[in-house]
């Protein structure tokens, strides 16, 4: 007796127009994605105005800065901040953190914090930190800081023009000429390699990176866990403590 | 390839994009996990304002939809198997636009992110064959 043949698997009918109806339905779900991601995006921070100096910059006037230092000379507690001006990350900590570390510890003559700038991520990086730094022979590399976070543009896009660096110092009261010869002298050059090589030398993997100085004692490295400002206290505080 | 060897082939390519969409998400929400390092755009995709879906970060988006992935995986029914190739067809879809997005409207690459957009391809092959099984062997 012959073997029974065996029944041919179905081909087209409902497999078919399943899949069909499913692909179709796909394309309709991908369409709708897309039109929901343009039209329900979330916030832009960097549509905010572009045009104003930092947040932090009237929390910053009175307070004591001598080049890359701000704060009392007599604030035992040193929090170095490793940041690239160019760095969306170092920018969020300039908006949510920097403002409550200064008022609560910098303002009180507690705790004094430490600039060291890095240009790892390009050309921008590099100009935003030789301008600060030469901000910083007029006591102002802290507000030129706080106001170029405030008009961050996107990573090596030209942002820091001639023209923004201008209206900035213009704004914060700096003699632009003055910084500009400053910022194209050897002093600024040099001062931006001292914090490249001091970056290098803790091998710091990226920005923004914190370490904290007690007196004259080896700075040690920190860590916090977000941009909240309890982390910070805790952080200080332990330092203040110590 | 057998049945079985194309089901854990795609579960591989799916819990690999678990593993990936699972740290986008995580540093989504813990920001502060996320570093600028050089050479790197992920921080300036993270912050796009694209990353997020109506309040929902895109990056939990895929995560659901390649943990459902992986539920379908198991469940292993027809109608399982057309369901996984048309999510796989929508993530494929919505993941050229994301590359789109990063090339032309937010001028950065996340690597992390892209790493997950190319999983997309194999996984899609995979389920659409484990699905064309189905209909060839009855």
């Amino acid at each position: 007796m012959p073997p029974k043949p065996r029944k041919p698997p179905p081909r087209g009918g409902s497999g078919n127009r399943n899949l069909l109806i499913a692909a179709a339905a796909a394309a309709v779900v991908v369409i709708g994605l897309v039109a929901a991601s343009l039209l329900l995006r979330g916030d832009d921070s960097e549509e905010t105005s572009p045009t104003t100096t930092g947040q932090a910059t009237t929390l910053l006037d009175g307070i004591p800065q001598e080049r890359a230092i701000l704060g009392s000379p007599d604030a035992t507690v040193t929090l170095i901040q490793f940041e690239d001006l160019q760095c969306p990350v170092c920018k969020r900590f300039q908006e949510e953190a920097f403002p409550g570390i200064v008022e609560e510890y910098v303002q009180p003559g507690r705790v004094k914090l430490r600039f060291v700038g890095m240009a790892f991520l390009g050309p921008d990086s590099e100009k935003a930190l030789l301008h600060v730094i030469a901000a910083g022979e007029q006591g102002k590399l802290w507000h030129l800081a706080d106001a170029l976070y405030a008009n961050q543009g996107d990573e090596n896009s030209g942002w820091v023009t001639d023209e923004l660096l201008e209206r900035l110092a213009g704004e914060l009261g700096l003699d632009y000429e003055k910084l500009s010869t400053d910022a194209d002298g050897p002093g600024a050059l040099q001062q931006a390699n001292s914090m490249a090589a001091e970056a290098q030398q803790r091998e710091i993997p990226g920005t923004p990176w914190f370490y904290v100085q007690v007196g004259d004692a080896e700075p040690y490295e920190v860590r916090p866990g977000s941009f909240d400002i309890e982390e910070f206290r805790t952080i200080l505080d332990d330092a203040l403590s110590s | 390839m057998s049945d079985r060897t194309l089901r854990a082939a795609a579960a591989v390519v799916a819990l690999a994009g678990v593993g990936v969409a699972g740290y986008l998400t995580y540093v989504h929400y813990q920001p502060e996990a996320l570093i600028c390092t050089g050479g790197g755009g992920c921080e300036t995709v993270q912050d796009s304002s694209y990353a997020e879906l109506a309040g929902i970060p895109v990056a939990l988006l895929g995560l659901v939809a390649l943990l459902t992935l992986l539920g379908l995986l198991a469940w292993d029914s027809e109608l399982a198997r057309t369901l996984a190739a048309a999510l796989a067809l929508v993530a494929l879809g919505f993941a050229a636009y994301l590359v789109i997005l990063q090339a032309f409207v937010i001028d950065a690459w996340c690597v992390w992110c892209l790493v997950n957009d190319v999983l997309i391809v194999p996984l899609l092959a995979l389920l659409t064959v484990w699905r064309a099984r189905t209909h060839t062997s009855g």
